[in-house]
């Protein structure tokens, strides 16, 4: 962990970036109303808030699910992670008023509770038209609840990034069942086709990033060969490694990152405590591998965090011969 | 370590690939012409 890290810091550019959403929340929402209320006059403002915040929390999730891979394929979108946590509450904040609003306006006023009648109003589970979407909205909104309510470096640390990363996949089926949400909701009974190409295009957007960058990553997951017979395995040239940078290579299955700096190479697991980032696209600053991510620091010698913090990565034997950079594959330190 | 973190994320999308497709395409094709608009008639002057 960095010495400068704490796990809520509102510096200036969190409050910046939060300050832009609020805005960005409210304009849209106003502009979306406003013009709806010229488009459709006979539209009452339930309904256009409904379609308001339904329409923004898609659109958030998309950008969400957009910043991951252009991430792994663009180093310049690394700044829009770093508070990817607030926008995803945004967003559950948001489909939450949807969700609310829904179910006040079309279920609240019956004799039967607005939980029941939106599972039990309609049935019609064997058609496509006529599906009943609401429940998939309701199911997706569950699953951004359980999202949010965990979306805190204190639900990180009690679960373990492992389980947290696991639980927070669960964001694709949430994707999925919005999808078929706004499918067999929305777009039945609306015909134009400008929502029909904007969800086509988002979807494909989506995955074809997602395919594009996860067939990257497989690519670089093809392990470093010639081992030498001291178990040491020549990994890079010594000049191809930037100063205070780092070169990944992947010893066995794992990745690890080779930094050089002040004329040394230092390697350590590629793999950061805090929530599994790539160590080898941060830097060294202040003699300390930063991790690109949310700026957890390790010593690149020891893989320690600086005091009073007490992470640890694990480190690798390195050895220069010639212009060459060997690493030996057996971890050292922390597991 | 995240290695199989890293193909559970491939392998997800792919599949999702091949469901949303499906699952869009279907949706579209069940898609009918809503009932013509009767400018004088709207739902919400009842409420």
């Amino acid at each position: 962990m960095s010495v400068q890290y704490t796990a809520i810091g509102w510096n200036r550019q969190k409050k910046i970036y939060d300050t832009a959403l609020a805005g960005g929340v409210v304009a849209y929402v106003a502009a979306f109303t406003g013009a709806g209320a010229i488009v459709h006059p006979n539209a009452t403002i339930e309904t256009l808030l409904i379609r308001g915040f339904g329409t923004l929390a898609f659109l958030l999730l998309h950008v969400i699910l957009c910043i991951g891979p252009l991430c792994r394929l663009n180093r310049r979108f690394l700044p829009l992670l770093y508070n990817r946590r607030h926008l995803g509450v945004a967003m559950f904040l948001c489909a939450l008023v949807h969700g609310v609003f829904s179910l006040v306006q079309f279920h609240a006023l019956g004799d039967v509770n607005p939980l029941v009648s939106l599972f039990s109003s309609n049935t019609r589970f064997a058609t496509v038209a006529h599906f009943p979407f609401q429940s998939l909205g309701f199911l997706a909104l569950v699953i951004l609840f359980l999202m949010a309510a965990t979306s805190h470096d204190f639900w990180l640390h009690q679960l373990s990034p492992r389980v947290w990363k696991r639980l927070h996949m669960l964001v694709y089926v949430a994707y999925a069942l919005l999808v078929a949400h706004v499918s067999l909701g929305a777009l039945q009974s609306e015909t134009s086709p400008l929502l029909a190409g904007l969800l086509l295009a988002g979807a494909a957007t989506v995955v074809t990033l997602h395919l594009v960058a996860g067939r990257r990553e497989r690519k670089a997951d093809a392990p470093s060969a010639a081992i030498a017979a001291d178990g040491f395995v020549e990994v890079c040239d010594f000049d191809s490694i930037p100063e205070n940078r780092a070169k990944v290579v992947t010893l066995g299955e794992e990745r690890v990152a080779v930094f050089r700096h002040n004329g040394k190479v230092s390697a350590l697991s590629n793999v950061c405590r805090h929530q599994n980032g790539p160590l080898g696209e941060g830097r060294i600053i202040d003699g300390c591998v930063t991790c690109p991510w949310h700026g957890y620091q390790y010593d690149p010698e020891t893989g320690m965090s600086p005091p009073p913090f007490t992470d640890q990565v694990p480190t690798y034997r390195t050895r220069i011969s010639g212009n060459k950079v060997l690493v030996h594959p057996a971890p050292q330190g922390a597991q | 370590m995240t290695g199989p973190l890293r193909r559970s994320h491939f392998h997800t999308w792919i599949v999702l690939a091949v469901a949303l497709t499906t699952l869009l395409v279907a949706a579209l094709s069940a898609r009918k012409a809503t009932t013509p608009v009767n400018p004088e008639w709207s739902w919400e002057r009842l409420r």
